[in-house]
């Protein structure tokens, strides 16, 4: 992987330079029952892209879903709670809505129309009771005004597309007498079913086995590609991420730590946090005798001590070091962080020091595609 | 290579594979077919025979329903295919018609006396032949028990069938929303349970059919009715002044205080508002509904329980939070994804409720407070036939053909149930 095969995507349709979807300072936070609330997410900036994919990487438990989940209103409330922020989303008749706002009745309408999701649990997410031609046919009918036959011939176009063989035949099968895979392809024809602009996939792969994950996920870029769609990658498999990313948003402990797209990321990692993650990727062909743990990196102080602009005070936030002496703390949750655009086009979850005041950047949006040269 | 014998068929590749022959779960089992067929039978022998034994042999004579008819004389005798002993003999003679006895006796030049201890077995043998005879023998009051199996079958199984369709209606409805709603909703509403399953069911029970009882005397009597309309009487004739009517209070006062106006204005208002009567069949279609009501409203709490628990692990599951994420709304989703999950449970449970209703009513009946006497339940029959079981003389067929008709009913049911459960289970083996 090298900068040299990588150039700036030049789309000849106008549509893909808008922002699909741009995440705005979100925070969630989870009663606890007794003790205090459970700051989930917080200060979560993102821009999705038409025709791009956004790959979120951390480890469980950092908001990676959470995130997503609140962009369809999934969240269970209460216990979870949207502190502020907000989740600009363009409909598809251009119109530009918050999504966090938005009544239920509302939601409905954005949920598989503008915004589907796949799960990370095929086995469980198809309704046992129901053959899936029923699953998917349903999920046409919720949105479009369309009769039985109809819908019967739009389910078996979209099984086709996520190429199930003999899709008629498979329409009155039930869920429980399809593999693995298969049942990730149904729930993929279900949520692309009423051609949605936005995907989330939430860990799609994590379940299947890795030639199956190789064909889901070549799939879902096709998809992308052919319909112009947004999608959310969401996965702690860096090798997932370096095939098939534009952008990359690594998030720790509810903030983004870094955003780049997929090269200047692999490439030139700018948080001590994803150069813990790059190295502890155990290389094939490398000998050894014990593997480097994110640990040994984010412990290190010299490693804080890269960022471009370190001589003003820039230093990466880590929620387990000491804030800086001259942290300028804002009078708003996460008030001690800021996304600071520390390079062109790569962005680095820093103190809000007095180097950064009068100096911090826009959200982040990286209007970028890997351009397949395959 | 393992050497395979040529009587083995050889292997195919799977991708070669016949397609599967899917039957119908329900009708490959064999026990739930058994079962089915033998329900549909005693539904149709128990409910299609009710008008028969509902009405009376000949009305012309007498009024008495078919089941309630019987000669005392002829009691107790033991089905016809069972061999008579001599003290059944005697007594299946005894209840010859005494004409027809006369008859004989004077036929074979005999005294009726002769006939009676058996001394003269021709005319003895002659007057068998004309006693009264019971294919599943008489009660203690001469009675078929074969009607009354019919009957007491109609009565039973209608009440097991709808209490265990009420309680599993109320048990589903309420267990379902309880745990669909979740949080505080949840918790009073299965806290209500609770408190309902720390009193004893029989109380309950009680409450309610003494509580309808009293509600269908006052339907009778009309005596609110009747009272308001003698104080709305007191209040027009004993005002002094019409413009200024004495109060309501005062009225009820007179009312009260004056025997001989009481009884005057209780005449009057009897002429106005008469009793309002009820044939003998309309009364007991409302006992029985009120039975049945009242074991089918207090036998739901372990179903709203079960259901609760199943809702509570199904609501979490992915593909009801695939449903949302998809834009399904709240209703649709309890509808369409979580009540067909259900069925499952639902199927045992009602095929369990059943017999369990079945038998409350029977134990309801044997307090007094169930079925009434004469009309037959395979409840209080069992209990009759129990009381006839005695070391002295068994009246065994009593006890023997109800319990055999209770049990074989309950069985059916659970096979049928069993049947059913495999047949709503997608993941079923075969």
């Amino acid at each position: 992987m090298t900068q040299a095969t990588t150039q700036p995507a030049m789309n000849t349709n106008k549509m893909t330079n808008v922002p699909l979807m741009e995440v705005k300072n979100l925070a969630v936070s989870f009663d606890n029952g007794s003790g205090p609330r459970i700051q989930a997410v917080d200060g979560v900036r993102m821009t999705i892209y038409p025709n791009q994919t956004l790959a979120v990487v951390g480890e469980s438990g950092c908001g990676k879903s959470v995130t997503a989940m609140s962009s369809m209103q999934l969240i269970p409330r209460p216990p979870g709670r949207f502190d502020r922020g907000e989740i600009i989303y363009r409909m598809k008749n251009g119109k530009k809505v918050n999504l966090l706002t938005m009544t239920e009745q509302e939601m409905r309408a954005v949920r598989g129309n503008e915004i589907a999701m796949i799960f990370q649990e095929p086995m469980t997410s198809l309704n046992p009771v129901y053959t899936v031609g029923d699953q998917i046919i349903e999920a046409i009918t919720l949105h479009q005004d369309v009769t039985a036959k109809e819908a019967w011939k739009i389910a078996v176009k979209s099984m086709n597309d996520v190429s199930i063989p003999e899709p008629e035949v498979r329409m009155k099968a039930y869920p429980h007498q399809f593999s693995g895979g298969m049942r990730q392809r149904v729930m993929i024809a279900m949520a692309l079913a009423c051609q949605p602009r936005l995907l989330l996939a939430d860990e799609p792969t994590t379940a299947l086995d890795v030639t199956i994950q190789a064909q889901i996920l070549e799939l879902i870029k096709d998809l992308k590609a052919t319909r112009d769609m947004g999608v959310i990658l969401i996965t702690h498999d860096l090798g997932v991420v370096a095939e098939n990313a534009d952008v990359v948003c690594v998030m720790y402990a509810g903030r983004v730590v870094e955003y780049a797209n997929v090269y200047n990321l692999f490439d030139n990692p700018r948080h001590p946090y994803t150069r813990g993650l790059l190295a502890s990727i155990p290389k094939i062909g490398t000998e050894h005798d014990r593997l480097i743990t994110i640990d040994e990196i984010v412990d290190n102080p010299e490693e804080f001590k890269k960022l471009p602009g370190a001589d003003k005070g820039v230093t990466p936030w880590w929620p387990w070091n000491d804030a800086p002496d001259d942290l300028v703390k804002l009078d708003q949750p996460a008030g001690d962080y800021h996304l600071q655009e520390v390079a062109k086009d790569h962005w680095v979850g820093v103190w809000h020091t007095k180097g950064v005041v009068g100096d911090e950047s826009p959200p982040p949006h990286l209007n970028y595609r890997v351009i397949d040269n395959a | 290579m393992p050497s395979v014998s040529s009587s083995e068929p050889e292997s195919i590749p799977a991708l070669a594979a016949p397609t599967r022959h899917r039957d119908n779960p329900f009708t490959r089992s064999k026990p739930a077919l058994i079962g089915f067929a033998f329900l549909a039978l005693m539904f149709l022998a128990c409910l299609g025979s009710l008008p028969w034994t509902l009405t009376a042999i000949d009305s012309s004579v007498s009024e008495v329903p078919r089941y309630d008819t019987g000669d005392p004389k002829s009691g107790r005798l033991p089905p016809q295919w069972w061999p008579y002993d001599n003290i059944d003999t005697q007594r299946a003679i005894a209840a010859v018609d005494p004409i027809i006895l006369e008859k004989i006796a004077t036929d074979h030049n005999t005294t009726i006396e002769s006939i009676l201890d058996g001394s003269n077995e021709p005319a003895a043998k002659a007057a068998l032949a004309k006693a009264p005879t019971f294919i599943l023998g008489s009660d203690t009051l001469g009675r078929s028990l074969a009607t009354r199996l019919l009957t007491g079958g109609g009565i039973s199984l209608t009440i097991g069938i709808c209490a265990a369709f009420i309680s599993v209606g109320i048990g589903t409805i309420y267990g379902a929303f309880a745990a669909y709603m979740g949080g505080k909703i949840d918790a009073i509403m299965m806290r209500i349970v609770d408190v309902l399953y720390g009193l004893p069911y029989i109380l309950l029970v009680v409450l309610l059919a003494v509580a309808s009882n009293a509600m269908l005397d006052e339907y009778q009597s009309r005596s609110r009715a009747k009272a308001n309309w003698s104080i709305n009487h007191i209040i027009q004739t004993q005002s002094p002044d019409p413009a200024q009517p004495i109060t309501k209070s005062k009225a009820r006062i007179i009312f009260e205080t004056d025997p001989i106006l009481q009884d005057d204005l209780m005449q009057q208002a009897v002429q106005i508002y008469p009793r309002r009567v009820f044939t003998t069949g309309t009364r007991t279609t409302l006992d029985v509904l009120t039975l049945l009501i009242a074991i089918g409203g207090v036998s739901w709490l372990t179903m709203a329980r079960v259901i609760r628990g199943q809702v509570l692990s199904l609501k979490n599951q992915p593909f009801i939070e695939a449903a949302r994420a998809l834009g399904s709304p709240g209703h649709r989703i309890f509808i369409r994804h979580l009540l067909p999950n259900l069925i499952g449970p639902i199927a045992v449970y009602a095929t369990l409720a059943v017999p369990q209703a079945i038998l409350q009513e029977s134990f309801l009946s044997f307090l007094g407070i169930g079925v009434k006497p004469p009309l037959p339940s395979w409840g209080n029959l069992a209990a009759e036939g129990l009381s006839e079981l005695n070391t002295f003389r068994s009246h065994w067929w009593l006890l023997f053909f109800p319990c055999a008709l209770l049990g074989l009913t309950l069985l059916a049911m659970n096979f049928v149930g069993e049947g059913l459960r495999e047949a709503f289970d997608p993941k079923r083996s075969r």
